[in-house]
């Protein structure tokens, strides 16, 4: 059997009496593109947390490049290879767009000249050059979406959690930042992601798994998950299919 | 980076020819050996709370660490004041280090509350030690280095300039440095800085670590060109108050803030201790000195600095949230 890239194995994670994530177990090999889908409340961001080390988990494993990770400290994480974006953007605002690229591409250099180059290259990726001196606060939700990507892209990651990296935009710019993920995808990126838009979703997964009250419903292609009768009733609209 | 290196040169140097400039003058060259400390202190402090955003509440418990050990080295081993100065900064940076590795855990006032406490520690600590002299304080007589009589004002003059030179060098270094970029992400956002890979508590303990060491070495200076020290004159927590205040007035989280809010602030404080600005309004006939208000100038302006400071500071926060500095362009 060969090795998966990520696996997941029974994850459990409760906040005192209450289970946010339970039992939640599957895999990602590299290359692949994983949607991670739900309605709200479904544990999907407690997931990322527990996978990145800003949780401690309740129970289970978090293996990671044939490592187990879920004691790592969340900078461990990151520099073990897997770094996350956040669904609330957390720009560096007073630093530059420039300079919040940097400190992401520091987990590979200590060099001043060396990180500036990785992070032109990544501003360039992402179409960002003209803001580089622009004070991260400042910027529009849009452009702000975009440099968190192109912040954990100077990492340099062997696996990309973007937790809805098109959340509260409009149509031309998530086809923006879909466009950048094809992009990156062709090079050869492993994604997990969570997204509302199931569109952006089925268009780009490889699979899909959808979580409800913190379990996990189903897994399966693109395909499987849109014609799955539970998924639909739980996700897609509960009422029609009672 | 080039042009700020000849800006601190530039200081440097007016700073240096000053006292030959004066002549003997020991109350001016008095005066400016606190301007000069509190920029150094307000500096050293800075790269904490300015750049990392770790505002440390308790820096007196470094200054008075430095300053201990240097007078205890000092008048119980007869140790070369230079060597007393180096046990200072080993001291101090103990301090630090077990400080750091329990505070840290805690963001924001937490942090802030904590430092307190622990600077409060310290100085109770020392209060009721037996080798610390306790409430009585540690008395030295003359000091000398290699032979060279240090009972005069000058040499601490410019002990204090070297300081904070280096101070100031350090922050420009740090500043355009990997640390110096990580420290200013963990000041914006700790869990954003945390998922890009930085080790929060190595870089804030890198941090107060520096902090703590600067600022040691200037409490050494102090107790040594003071000769006399007790906890209320190294450890009180008006210290640690006042070491921010000069930062938030001048500017926190710039290079020059903390220096331009020493210059301000210490001739001021020291004004209205000598009862320079109460004397003036009567002189001048704006204020009778047999008035309500003249007696209660003379009576009372002398020991309201700290009052002045706080009032500057509350009108700073609300009208110039960047500092004094800010006011001069991006502040930076």
């Amino acid at each position: 059997m060969n090795q998966h890239l990520l696996d997941i194995r029974h994850i459990c994670k409760q906040f005192g009496g209450n289970a946010a994530v339970s039992d939640v177990s599957f895999s990602v090999d590299e290359k692949q593109i994983i949607g991670l889908i739900g309605p709200n409340g479904a544990g999907k961001t407690t997931l990322f947390n527990c996978m990145t080390g800003f949780y401690p988990v309740t129970s289970g494993d978090v293996i990671f490049n044939e490592k187990k990770i879920n004691n790592l400290r969340p900078d461990e994480v990151c520099r073990s290879g897997m770094v996350r974006t956040w669904q609330s953007v957390k720009p560096l605002a007073s630093l530059t767009v420039m300079e919040n690229v940097m400190i992401g591409a520091f987990s590979n250099t200590n060099s001043i000249r060396e990180a500036e180059e990785i992070a032109i290259e990544q501003l360039q990726l992402v179409a960002l050059t003209d803001y580089a001196g622009k004070k991260a606060g400042s910027l529009p939700i849009g452009i702000k979406k975009k440099l968190e990507l192109a912040r954990v892209l100077a990492t340099r990651p062997k696996l990309l959690l973007l937790d809805e990296i098109c959340g509260g935009l409009n149509k031309t710019e998530t086809d923006t930042i879909l466009a950048i993920i094809r992009d990156i995808r062709t090079n050869g990126a492993t994604i997990v992601f969570i997204e509302h838009d199931m569109k952006a979703v089925t268009s780009l997964c490889d699979w899909i798994v959808v979580l409800n009250s913190g379990e996990k419903l189903a897994e399966g292609t693109p395909e499987e998950i849109t014609h799955n009768p539970e998924v639909i009733a739980a996700y897609l609209g509960g009422s029609r299919h009672a | 980076m080039n042009k700020q290196i000849a800006i601190i040169a530039l200081m440097a140097g007016v700073a240096a020819a000053l006292p030959l400039m004066t002549g003997e003058n020991p109350y001016f060259t008095g005066v400016m050996i606190s301007v000069l400390m509190m920029a150094a202190l307000s500096s050293a402090w800075n790269i904490l709370g300015g750049y990392a955003g770790q505002y440390s509440f308790g820096h007196a418990a470094y200054f008075g660490a430095g300053a201990y050990t240097t007078l205890i080295f000092i008048s119980r081993f007869n140790l070369n004041p230079l060597l007393s100065i180096v046990a200072g900064i080993i001291v101090a940076g103990i301090i630090a280090l077990i400080t750091g590795s329990i505070v840290f855990r805690l963001r924001g006032h937490y942090f802030g509350l904590a430092s307190i406490a622990v600077a409060e520690i310290v100085r109770l600590s020392v209060l009721n030690f037996d080798f610390t002299g306790g409430a009585q304080g540690i008395l030295i007589s003359d000091v000398s280095l290699w032979g060279f009589d240090l009972n005069s004002k000058n040499p601490f003059y410019y002990g204090m300039l070297i300081v904070l030179v280096v101070t100031l060098g350090i922050t420009l270094f740090l500043r355009k440095s990997k640390t110096g970029y990580y420290l200013q992400a963990i000041r914006e956002d700790q869990d954003a800085a945390a998922s890009l890979g930085i080790n929060l508590s190595f870089y804030k303990n890198k941090a107060l670590l520096i902090s703590a060491a600067l600022t040691s070495v200037l409490g050494s200076l102090y107790a040594v060109y003071i000769r006399f020290i007790d906890t209320t004159a190294v450890l009180d927590l008006r210290l640690s108050i006042e070491i921010i205040l000069t930062a938030i007035i001048g500017g926190v989280g710039t290079l020059w803030g903390p220096v331009l809010g020493a210059v301000l602030l210490v001739p001021l404080a020291e004004m209205l201790r000598s009862n320079v600005i109460g004397d003036t309004l009567v002189k001048f006939g704006i204020v009778s000195a047999s008035s309500g208000l003249g007696i209660f100038l003379k009576e009372n302006l002398a020991h309201a600095h700290v009052l002045v400071y706080g009032i500057i500071t509350v009108l700073c926060i609300l009208y110039l949230p960047k500092g004094i500095l800010g006011l001069f362009g991006r502040g930076k």
